[in-house]
């Protein structure tokens, strides 16, 4: 029994991390394509791919766009949850759905409704463009995740906070924001990988200056290379960056 | 650091439920008031409005002889000790008790001063540095007092801050939340459901029911010569018998008995019963007995009327053998008229 459920755990782990695993090994593949055999290590594609101008570049949009993108949409999403929880207003159902409803609508058609309006107010498809499309799509989960965070023992600190003379502003920046920083980086690491990830809403609304996944995706065009396993590689290996800052902020909090 | 509040026909409501129905009460500056009740009477209600986290459908509300119907709790004399203490878990104690300065602007040497202070005040000077989670209860207690206190208000409001703490802690507590509004002379307003908190705390006591004040006066005067039937009831068991005026006394199913004549409900406390001083009752039998520890509780059933059941407590070692036919004596009568029922 114990083996088999040892068997099961390693059968498990094998099914989620083989494909990554593979992508990871290939990306030291010494030829021209990244299937096996394999032919021996090399770091060729990585030299390659970090001295390709055009990738590097992709790169660092993808990681201002994450960044910047998450960032707003961690505040937004902080001022509409500690609003919402404050107040009840006769409208606060529906506006809690409308707030979270964009997370029900597919990527492509919040892409296609962004990309028709920025072309009537004039916003060319930019950095910018996919900047406000990933707010778009992670204002509602960074929402989510806080106005969940805020439970009985919040609200009583913050009204304690309000009854001992704090304006709204000291409120939320002594008060609310300390003591929701769980939910605060889980949120903003959370969409700052579906930003980094996000490959739709980058593709319709970005021409000239483009993010890594679509960059990615017009590499693999001109087809397979271990290039585009070494790019897929960084890419892993920044999520798993996030991932485990993630677990060293907001689980060892949450253990204690 | 003190204030007079005076509340003037404060009316609210919450959607169609009217929580307090023009209510009237003048609190002297420096006085330790309970607005006690059971729950839904409509005295956490009154405590936020006082607060400013509710501002009242109709009415004002006048602290030091200004209008605060419509000012922010921020911007009022007052502070609130909550009943789950609502500390900032993030904050050391020491930062704590010193939040109402900060949002004050008072200087950081000077508000951690202030802070060590006050938590000398409650006991709790060596622990300014630790964070809440690593107190007990009746700590966490503390410090929210000091850290309301801090801000030397004019108000103090209590929302029933000692609930959640057990009993000889509560007693403690009971004791020293008196001794320091002494010192500091501000006005108290705490809210409880507690009778026996309430009279040992209280300078004035304010009996609510269904959003109405029922009965304001000291612990004694509640206690003893309670307005209404429900006051008599809420501050304590008691006994009652009907009577009719008759000549100079009353009639009652216990037969006459020597009291100022009334008509209404005769409510007597179980310790206002004894077998000696005082006007009779006449003679019983005692039915059931049991110790307390400081009393003997005794049910008596009287010779007049069998269906009937006084209960007295009577003083240790005193009471009769089971079935054993006594005179009963009482005191303190208060009789009731059948409308305040």
């Amino acid at each position: 029994m114990r083996i088999l459920s040892w068997a099961y755990l390693l059968a498990l782990f094998a099914f989620i991390l083989l494909p990554v695993v593979t992508l990871v090994i290939f990306s030291f593949q010494d030829g021209r394509l990244p299937v096996p055999p394999f032919k021996g290590a090399t770091l060729d594609w990585y030299r390659e791919i970090l001295t390709d101008r055009a990738l590097m570049e992709a790169l660092g949009n993808s990681l201002i766009v994450a960044l910047l993108s998450s960032l707003v949409a961690l505040v937004l999403g902080f001022l509409a949850a500690s609003g919402l929880a404050r107040v009840l207003l006769p409208g606060t159902v529906v506006m809690r759905g409308l707030l979270i409803a964009p997370m029900t609508v597919s990527y492509l058609i919040i892409a296609l409704g962004l990309l028709q309006m920025f072309n009537k107010v004039g916003i060319r498809p930019s950095l910018l463009a996919t900047g406000i499309g990933h707010v778009v799509i992670n204002l509602p989960l960074c929402f989510a995740i806080l106005y969940a965070a805020i439970g009985e023992h919040q609200k009583s600190a913050l009204k304690a906070a309000r009854d001992l003379g704090a304006k709204e502003w000291q409120v939320l920046w002594f008060v609310a924001a300390p003591m929701l920083t769980p939910g605060l980086a889980a949120a903003f690491f959370l969409a700052f990988t579906f930003s980094w990830d996000e490959f739709i809403i980058a593709f319709l609304l970005t021409r000239f200056d483009v993010t890594l996944p679509v960059e990615i995706w017009s590499m693999l065009r001109s087809g397979l290379s271990p290039a585009t396993n070494a790019v897929g590689s960084l890419v892993f290996l920044v999520s798993v960056i996030v991932v485990v800052a993630l677990e060293l902020t907001l689980f060892r909090k949450g253990s204690k | 650091m003190t204030a007079d509040v005076h509340i003037k026909a404060v009316e609210h409501r919450f959607n169609s439920f009217t929580a307090l129905h023009r209510v009237d009460l003048q609190i002297a500056a420096g006085e330790f008031i309970v607005l006690l009740g059971p729950s839904g009477c409509g005295k956490t209600t009154l405590l936020s409005i006082i607060g400013g986290f509710l501002t009242p459908s109709e009415g004002q509300v006048l602290i030091g002889g200004r209008d605060m119907t419509h000012v922010a709790p921020k911007d009022r004399p007052t502070t609130t000790m909550f009943q789950d203490y609502a500390l900032f878990p993030h904050m050391s104690l020491r930062d704590n008790v010193g939040f109402g300065l900060r949002m004050r602007g008072v200087g950081r040497a000077a508000r951690n001063a202030k802070a060590l202070e006050m938590l000398e005040m409650v006991g709790l000077a060596d622990k300014a540095a630790r964070r809440p989670h690593e107190l007990s209860g009746g700590q966490r207690q503390r410090v929210a007092l000091a850290r309301a206190l801090a801000v030397e208000p004019d108000v103090l409001l209590l929302d029933e801050p000692l609930g959640a703490l057990d009993l000889k802690l509560r007693r403690q507590m009971q004791e020293e939340l008196k001794a320091i509004q002494r010192r500091v002379g501000t006005t108290f307003v705490h809210v409880t459901h507690d009778q026996e908190e309430a009279m040992a705390i209280a300078d004035r006591i304010v009996v609510m029911n269904h959003g109405k004040v029922e009965h304001c006066g000291t612990p004694e005067e509640v206690y003893l010569r309670p307005r209404t039937m429900f006051s008599a009831d809420f501050m304590g068991e008691t006994n009652r018998v009907p009577v009719t005026p008759s000549g100079s006394g009353v009639n009652s199913p216990l037969g006459p008995l020597a009291i100022a004549p009334a008509k209404g409900m005769l409510c007597l406390r179980p310790e206002s019963l004894g077998l000696a001083e005082g006007f009779s009752l006449g003679r019983a039998t005692l039915v059931e007995a049991a110790f307390y520890g400081s009393y003997h509780r005794c049910h008596f059933r009287p010779l007049a009327a069998p269906d009937m059941l006084l209960t007295a407590h009577l003083p240790q070692g005193a009471h009769p053998g089971f079935g054993e036919e006594v005179e009963l004596f009482g005191r303190n009568p208060v009789v009731l008229a059948p409308e305040a029922a």
